[in-house]
C-alpha cells in the first residue's frame, strides 16, 4: 500500500500549497511559511527517491543540506521581516514600493 | 502494521495542516499549524527509514525555525492576535477550544509514534521484525559520506550559516535616526 506513490502525492500537496500559500497571503511571514513548506515537499522527495529508487544515502544528505539551508533562509527572511517593520510598521507585502522606479 | 499506521497518521497530519496553513486567516495559528505539518514530515521520513534525518527535522524545524517564526510574528504583530477562543473546561484563561485539544493530541500521538519507530533498536525487549525494522541505522553511514564525498558541501555549508546569522544580526539590528 506504502509505495513511492504515497509519498510523491503527499509532495505534490505540499508543494501546491506552499504555492498558493507564497501567491495568495499578503503577510511576509506567511509567505515564508510557504517558502518552508516547498523546500520541505523537495526534502520529502529527496529521501523518497533515496528509499525507492536507489540504494545509497546520498538523498538524506541532500536534504539535509536542505535543512541547513532553510535555516540560514529563514534567519536572514525574519531578519528582513524585523527590519521592514521597524520602518514601514507594517508587513503587508503591498507596502513595500521602495524598490519600484 | 506499525508502518502503515504510522505512515497514515504522518499523511493525514502533514496534509490537514498544509492545507489548514493556507486557509488560516490567523497567522500565529498558521504557524502553529506549519509546527504540525513539520511533525508529520518527520513521521514520514521515520518510515521512510531515514532516522537521522527524522531526528534533525525535529530539532531544526520545530524546535529552531517555528519558534523564529513565531517570535516574528509576536514582534511584528500587534493586538490583533489575541485568542479570544473559549476554554474547554472553564479553568484558565485563553486555553483553546476542544479542537485546539483534538489537534495537539493527534500531533502528540504522531510524535511518539515516530520516536517509537526510531528508538525500536534501543527497545531490545520487543522484537523488531514485529515493527518491520528491517533497515539499520543510518547515522553512521551518513557520518562517513559527509565527510568522505560531501566534504566541500559541508564546508560551505558551516560558511553559508555564518554568514548567515552575521548578516541576521546586521540587518535586524536598531539603528539611531
Amino acid at each position: 500500500m506504502v509505495s513511492l506513490a504515497s509519498y510523491l502525492i503527499i509532495s505534490l500537496i505540499l508543494f501546491v500549497v506552499g504555492l498558493v500559500v507564497m501567491i495568495a497571503r499578503k503577510n511576509i511571514v506567511a509567505i515564508l511559511l510557504g517558502i518552508e513548506l516547498i523546500l520541505n515537499a523537495a526534502a520529502l522527495n529527496f529521501v523518497a527517491y533515496s528509499r525507492y529508487a536507489t540504494n545509497n544515502l546520498d538523498g538524506h544528505i541532500f536534504s539535509l543540506f536542505i535543512i541547513v539551508v532553510a535555516a540560514a533562509e529563514a534567519a536572514v527572511g525574519l531578519a528582513i521581516v524585523i527590519r521592514f517593520f521597524q520602518i514601514k510598521e507594517t508587513i503587508h507585502i503591498d507596502e513595500a514600493t521602495q524598490l519600484r522606479n | 502494521m506499525f508502518l502503515q499506521f504510522l505512515f497514515l497518521c504522518s499523511a493525514a497530519l502533514t496534509v490537514g495542516c498544509a492545507i489548514a496553513v493556507a486557509v488560516t486567516k490567523n497567522i500565529m495559528h498558521s504557524c502553529i499549524f506549519l509546527l504540525g505539518t513539520l511533525i508529520g514530515i518527520a513521521g514520514l521520513y521515520a518510515t521512510l527509514g531515514a532516522d537521522f534525518v527524522a531526528v534533525t527535522q525535529i530539532m531544526v524545524y520545530v524546535g529552531g525555525i517555528v519558534i523564529l517564526m513565531l517570535f516574528a510574528v509576536m514582534l511584528t504583530g500587534g493586538k490583533d492576535f489575541v485568542s479570544r477562543a473559549q476554554n474547554l473546561l472553564g479553568l484558565a484563561p485563553s486555553m483553546g477550544n476542544k479542537w485546539t485539544f483534538a489537534l495537539g493530541g493527534f500531533v502528540g500521538v504522531v510524535f511518539i509514534l515516530t520516536n517509537v519507530k526510531l528508538l525500536m533498536s534501543v527497545f531490545q525487549t520487543i522484537p523488531a521484525k514485529s515493527f518491520g525494522n528491517e533497515y539499520p541505522s543510518t547515522v553512521n553511514e551518513i557520518g562517513h559520506l559527509l565527510i568522505k564525498d560531501h566534504v566541500l558541501a559541508f564546508e560551505l555549508s558551516s560558511v553559508l550559516l555564518l554568514g548567515a546569522l552575521v548578516g541576521a544580526a546586521i540587518i535586524a539590528r536598531p539603528r539611531k535616526q
